[in-house]
């Protein structure tokens, strides 16, 4: 499935700094359906929510250190339900460790993006993601 | 250009410095805590929240934030595994000056578009920062959520390689 920039998306992050770069990268390209949760906690509400309104979210994007609910477990979240299972996941990471990227990638993750990025690093991952 | 001085980034500059400034006040007030009780899940919570200014700041190059913000994430994870309190003690006031010095730079950051102190040799305080860190890095740690220094990998070439190892 190719990626469509008028694709619903959720950006995940504790630091609405972060989310705004984010969204502002999307926003460049094309992206326009963009909400965003501050942490996995409330993200893994509104993911639910939004199914069941039949407006689904088709791409997640998550930061993996937060208080309430990690990116690693909203993943988790995401993949043991059945409705979720194929939901395109980018985990975002200040650092990565190589056990932390092993069992993202066993959970599920669609792939992994290191801070600081460029658009076109995200642009890379997206079409990775959406071949 | 940095993106410090990108009038486009503006906007995002300015949240950052609001938002930072009162993440810094949280941080000192951990700190505060962690002398008062001893309790090092103060340092490891230190670590969990200054992490979040780390990623920010190195998305918007704040480039001296960013690297602050690391090796105070790394020190008060390993401190948060000692059992020897002269040198949380020298940890904690180590600490205390790189939260003020962050807040001085974040001061400098919305107001003249660069990070800067007076007085202070960013790069020698940078220095001494990394020394702790060194001097720290034996310490198993084995509570917090990510593992610092350990099996790090070195940027996104190196996280891409091992995704296409596991088949991503």
């Amino acid at each position: 499935m190719a990626f469509n920039p008028k694709q619903k998306i959720l950006v995940v992050d504790d630091m609405s700094t972060m989310r705004k770069i984010i969204k502002n990268m999307l926003s460049k390209m094309g992206c326009k359906d963009l909400h965003e949760a501050d942490d996995g906690a409330p993200a893994w509400k509104m993911i639910q929510e939004a199914h069941e309104a039949g407006i689904p979210y088709e791409f997640i994007v998550s930061d993996w250190n937060m208080p309430q609910l990690t990116g690693l477990d909203l993943l988790k979240n995401i993949r043991s339900d059945e409705r979720f299972k194929t939901l395109p996941f980018l985990m975002v990471t200040a650092e990565a460790e190589q056990a932390n990227v092993v069992i993202a990638v066993k959970a599920g993750v669609s792939n992994f993006i290191v801070k600081p990025f460029s658009i076109v690093t995200m642009k890379e991952k997206i079409d990775k993601i959406f071949p | 250009m940095s993106m410090l001085q990108d009038p486009d980034m503006e906007e995002i500059i300015v949240d950052f410095c609001k938002e930072s400034a009162a993440i810094y006040a949280d941080l000192e007030e951990m700190l505060e805590d962690y002398e008062d009780s001893k309790d090092s899940k103060k340092l490891e919570e230190f670590g969990q929240v200054i992490d979040r200014i780390m990623g920010a700041a190195k998305s918007i190059d704040a480039t001296q934030t960013g690297m602050y913000c690391e090796l105070g994430k790394t020190i008060s994870y390993k401190a948060s595994q000692s059992m020897d309190q002269a040198l949380l003690d020298i940890v904690t006031a180590v600490l205390f000056d790189t939260v003020e010095i962050l807040q001085i730079m974040n001061k400098t950051i919305e107001t003249d578009k660069v990070e800067k102190v007076s007085g202070i040799n960013l790069e020698t305080f940078g220095t001494r920062l990394r020394w702790l860190a060194d001097k720290l890095k034996n310490i198993n740690r084995s509570s917090v959520a990510i593992d610092v220094n350990e099996n790090k990998l070195d940027g996104q070439k190196s996280i891409d390689d091992l995704l296409a190892d596991l088949g991503l």
